[in-house]
């Protein structure tokens, strides 16, 4: 299936990783791994946000590494925001209210604005 | 252990492979039968190697001196080891030992000396697939003694593999009744069907879980959930929840309490500290004309009455194991007289549709797939067997998540 995973660091030194395509049981292990390299080779507070607007399907095992993703990033005393998120995928964040923990941004700017702090 | 002594040589064939025409076949098909030639003589070695050179033309032969080189060289790409018994770095059949050691899946036929059969027998008891007699050589032994070995020591490993596939599915079928426990319904106009079906063709138990219990005092209480991820762990998981879940409900706890306690348990449990759980739970009056729905970030229920439709799908309850403080709102359900409630996990609504599969189904073609089948008539398994089947025809296979779906029914008392 079509997954495209690009990451890319501005001035600042925040990270942008961009999908493409399903994030799912299949897929979900290239973003866990992007995401575990992240935080460790960020140094402290790494800043990370990721951007969903290629995304078309999440499952429970992607909404598990965003998760794990979150969590491994604030340990580093770093922060994780989202971005983007088509409505199929905006509602699972919804109806888990895993959105009270992880905001999802509709502007990559303000996804870029929130982990600058 | 005791092995019991194969058949001397392999199967009465008159030309075995026709001694130019090399392999028919071996372990690693499309490439060359690796032979590992261990001997400390460079004179039999030679001689060896023009047999093989005759017998097995494609063969990729190499050299080794002593057990430790030879050792060294595997696995490589060998399939067969021919050992010579009488190395300076070995005694007795300890070389076999050492090369099995060094690779499991190996063959290994053993050359001994003309006075010494006996070794030979003792090689084979101790794991070699052969033996010759080093005088005894020639082109048309040496071949179909190789040949013989990889395809027996072939033939063994895939026996092993049955027998752990096969351990494996006891192991999933103990799971499975640990997940998916008998229900305990006490009354005769209450119903339920259920089926589960593990994810991968079968082969991954996940971590989706059911019960459904029936008070003394009446009321009907319904889970369904979902533990995140595939594999042993988390199906572990799933099924200390759902025993949790039934003592809290025979015990009487509200649902409120009894989903919080749950939670609690798979804080302390959970092998990684962001594994969650996704449920339902239903609560039926002793009456069956009120129901109360819970979710906890899980896909909302169907009801079927005249018509399929999901209920309770505009509450938002978070899912189990990461937010803090939690509760879980319900949605109180008028129930028509007779009613049939459909609870499931997310591989129902996630396997593909559409040409190519390109699509994900989802919950509106889900319910229409559901509505068509209970308007033709069809209850109870009948009816979630055909759902699930249509589904699977549309993913163009079996599904890749493990999928439960339990149906109650019942009617007003």
């Amino acid at each position: 299936m079509l997954f495209d995973l690009e990451v890319s660091t501005d001035d600042d030194g925040v990270v942008v990783c961009t999908i493409v395509g399903e994030l799912d049981v299949a897929t979900a292990p290239k973003l866990r791994q992007e995401l575990v390299r992240l935080a460790s080779a960020q140094g402290p507070a790494p800043r990370v946000v990721i951007d969903l607007a290629g995304v078309d399907f999440l499952d429970s095992t992607g909404l598990g590494v965003l998760l794990g993703g979150l969590k491994r990033v604030r340990s580093h005393g770093g922060q994780l925001a989202l971005a983007r998120a088509e409505p199929q995928v905006l509602k699972v964040f919804e109806v888990t209210r895993v959105i009270e923990i992880l905001p999802v941004h509709d502007e990559l700017d303000a996804a870029l604005a929130a982990v600058r702090g | 252990m005791a092995v019991a002594a194969p058949p001397r040589r392999g199967p009465p064939v008159t030309n075995p492979t026709g001694p130019r025409s090399g392999p028919r076949s071996g372990p690693r098909p499309g490439t060359a039968l690796g032979v590992l030639v261990v001997e400390d003589d460079d004179g039999d070695a030679l001689l060896v190697a023009e047999l093989l050179e005759i017998g097995l033309p494609g063969a990729a032969v190499r050299r080794a001196r002593t057990v430790a080189e030879a050792a060294a060289m595997l696995p490589g790409d060998v399939d067969c080891v021919l050992l010579d018994l009488g190395l300076p770095d070995s005694s007795g059949t300890d070389g076999v030992d050492r090369l099995i050691a060094a690779a499991p899946s190996v063959a290994v036929v053993v050359v001994t000396g003309a006075d010494d059969e006996r070794m030979g027998i003792r090689a084979v008891a101790s794991g070699a697939q052969d033996y010759l007699v080093k005088d005894q050589l020639d082109e048309r032994v040496l071949t179909r003694s190789i040949l013989y070995a990889v395809e027996r020591r072939r033939a063994e490993e895939s026996a092993r593999r049955l027998f752990e596939a096969e351990r494996r599915r006891d192991d999933n079928a103990r799971m499975e009744r640990a997940l998916l426990p008998r229900p305990i319904l006490a009354s005769e106009d209450t119903g339920l069907a259920v089926t589960y079906r593990p994810g991968n063709q079968g082969a991954e138990l996940g971590g989706d879980f059911y019960d459904a219990v029936e008070l003394g005092n009446g009321w009907l209480r319904v889970v369904i959930g979902d533990v995140s991820g595939h594999g042993p762990d988390e199906a572990a998981l799933g099924a200390t929840l759902r025993s949790a879940w039934r003592a809290l409900v025979l015990a009487g706890f509200p649902t409120d309490e009894v989903l919080r306690t749950v939670e609690q348990l798979l804080r302390t449990e959970r092998h990684h500290e962001h594994a969650f759980v996704t449920l339902c739970m239903l609560d039926i009056e002793p009456a069956r004309r009120l129901a109360s729905v819970t979710l906890a970030g899980h896909p909302p229920p169907i009801l079927l009455a005249d018509d399929a439709r999901f209920v309770a799908d505009d509450l938002r309850g978070p899912l189990m194991g990461i937010i803090d403080r939690s509760h879980w709102p319900s949605a109180t359900l008028e129930l028509p007289e007779r009613w049939s409630l459909m609870l499931y996990t997310d591989g129902l609504i996630e396997g593909r549709a559409g040409p190519d599969q390109r699509e994900r189904l989802g919950e509106a073609r889900t319910l229409e797939i559901v509505r068509r089948h209970h308007r033709s008539g069809a209850v109870g398994e009948v009816l979630i067997d055909a759902v699930v089947t249509e589904v699977e025809q549309l993913h163009g296979g079996p599904l890749s998540d493990d999928v439960a779906v339990c149906l109650v029914d019942g009617r007003w008392r």
